[in-house]
């Protein structure tokens, strides 16, 4: 059984290399945010296969963390997002009032 | 064998990713890419059974320092205006360097020897030791907080001013409010109540985050976890609520004096539980004095500095966040 966890482990890793090409080539910057939410999930898979792989289930753990604190930099990305847009707006409505 | 393929695999993503870092100009791009670059280093780490290092990169590197480097680039130019300075020397330079380093690296132990150097040193006897003097499974949290216990005071104290620095830089300083009339701006982009998927979800996960960051703080004597990782994970849980529920309302959660105080009660009990052995009889953090049985005490002793760590890393990062979430307005 060993080795289908091995096998995994290597399409995780070929997937996370996927998702860095495209963090790298964009060209917008929501594939960049796409590609880091998928990484961090390969992330977790990839701890969650490799924990099974050496025998220590115990190690879950750590997955559970990443799965938790994932999202909360897409969060981050959303509210920076959002806050560019209305200062924008406003600095443009600003500038047609002088 | 497997390690090294593994490692191999993520040490050259790595090295694309943190050149892509340093080429690109748009610095929202740089800020994506260095979260992979962390996930990059914490996977590694993982391979490596470094699996304290990992939570502790997971939680600070992936989770929160992205969220501080947007605060940050909310507050700045969204492209990189670097000075035109000549490539050429600083490229000699750092490749000198680095054939110094790879030149070097012909000398050291391969990965995993066990006649490494560093394994002959003290770590044999912490491992033989660790069982019958302090009785702790995870080896880590024994050689942290008890054999180490000094180093990892010095860290939270080190941790206690870089907080004192950066507070210096951004705390304190009144909101600029001349473009936009605040009321307006704060219900506007400040949180994210509108949007009804990440309100429900964020706030659903947000006892969860908090929970499972109680549960790294006391079960780090048993698997990986400990103290720093347990502080940035509660922390992890107010930036979530402070993000969805606005900078507002998470600084009435956990008011900013609240947090302040958190940074100094910290390292003030790491201390104290030092000064109380000292006045026990014993040296200073040496935890066996602390009750009748040494083991019992070492327990103890690993608790509470373990609690004191947790409130600073936590107060620290709810400190900053909240400096950066209130400079946002403007």
């Amino acid at each position: 059984m060993e080795w289908i966890y091995f096998v995994t482990c290597i399409a995780i890793l070929i997937t996370m290399v996927l998702a860095v090409v495209r963090g790298l080539a964009g060209p917008t910057i929501f594939d960049r945010v796409l590609a880091v939410n998928m990484f961090g999930t390969k992330t977790v898979l990839f701890i969650a296969v490799i924990s099974f792989l050496t025998g220590r289930p115990d190690f879950l753990d750590l997955a559970l963390a990443y799965a938790l604190i994932n999202f909360i930099g897409v969060f981050a990305v959303l509210l920076f997002f959002q806050s560019r847009e209305v200062r924008r707006a406003a600095e443009a409505e600003r500038e047609a009032g002088k | 064998m497997m390690t090294i393929v593994f490692s191999l695999f993520l040490l050259t993503m790595l090295v694309i990713v943190a050149v892509a870092i340093l080429r690109t100009e748009n610095l929202f791009t740089a800020v994506m890419l260095s979260g992979i670059f962390s996930l990059i280093m914490a996977a590694n780490f993982f391979v490596l059974d470094a699996a304290d290092v990992a939570l502790t990169e997971a939680v600070i590197g992936a989770g929160i320092s992205t969220v501080l480097f947007l605060g940050a680039l909310a507050l700045t130019a969204e492209y990189d205006r670097s000075p035109p300075v000549g490539t050429w020397v600083p490229l000699l330079t750092s490749s000198a360097l680095g054939g110094v380093i790879i030149f070097a690296t012909f000398q050291a132990p391969r990965l995993g020897d066990p006649s490494a150097i560093v394994h002959q040193h003290v770590a044999p006897w912490y491992l033989e030791k660790t069982p019958e003097l302090i009785d702790v499974p995870n080896v880590v949290t024994a050689v942290l907080a008890s054999f180490r216990g000094y180093d990892t005071l010095g860290e939270v104290f080190v941790v206690f001013t870089a907080c004192i620095g950066v507070m210096a830089l951004l705390g304190r300083v009144r909101p600029r409010r001349d473009s936009i009339k605040e009321g307006e701006f704060k219900k506007a982009t400040d949180n994210l109540r509108h949007h009804l998927i990440p309100r429900v979800v964020g706030k659903m996960l947000v006892p969860f985050i908090v929970l499972f960051g109680l549960y790294v703080q006391f079960h780090g004597d048993f698997g990986p976890g400990g103290g720093f990782q347990a502080g940035a994970l509660v922390a992890a849980g107010v930036i979530l609520y402070s993000l969805v529920e606005g900078g507002v309302r998470g600084r009435e959660l956990v008011p900013e004096w609240f947090s302040s105080v958190l940074v100094a009660l910290g390292a003030f009990t790491y201390t104290s539980v030092g000064v109380a052995s000292m006045l026990m009889g014993g040296r200073f953090l040496d935890y066996s004095v602390l009750a009748h049985d040494p083991v019992h005490g070492q327990h103890l002793g690993i608790l509470v500095i373990e609690a004191g760590v947790g409130m600073t890393v936590a107060g620290v990062m709810i400190t900053i966040f909240h400096a950066f979430s209130r400079r946002g307005i403007r």
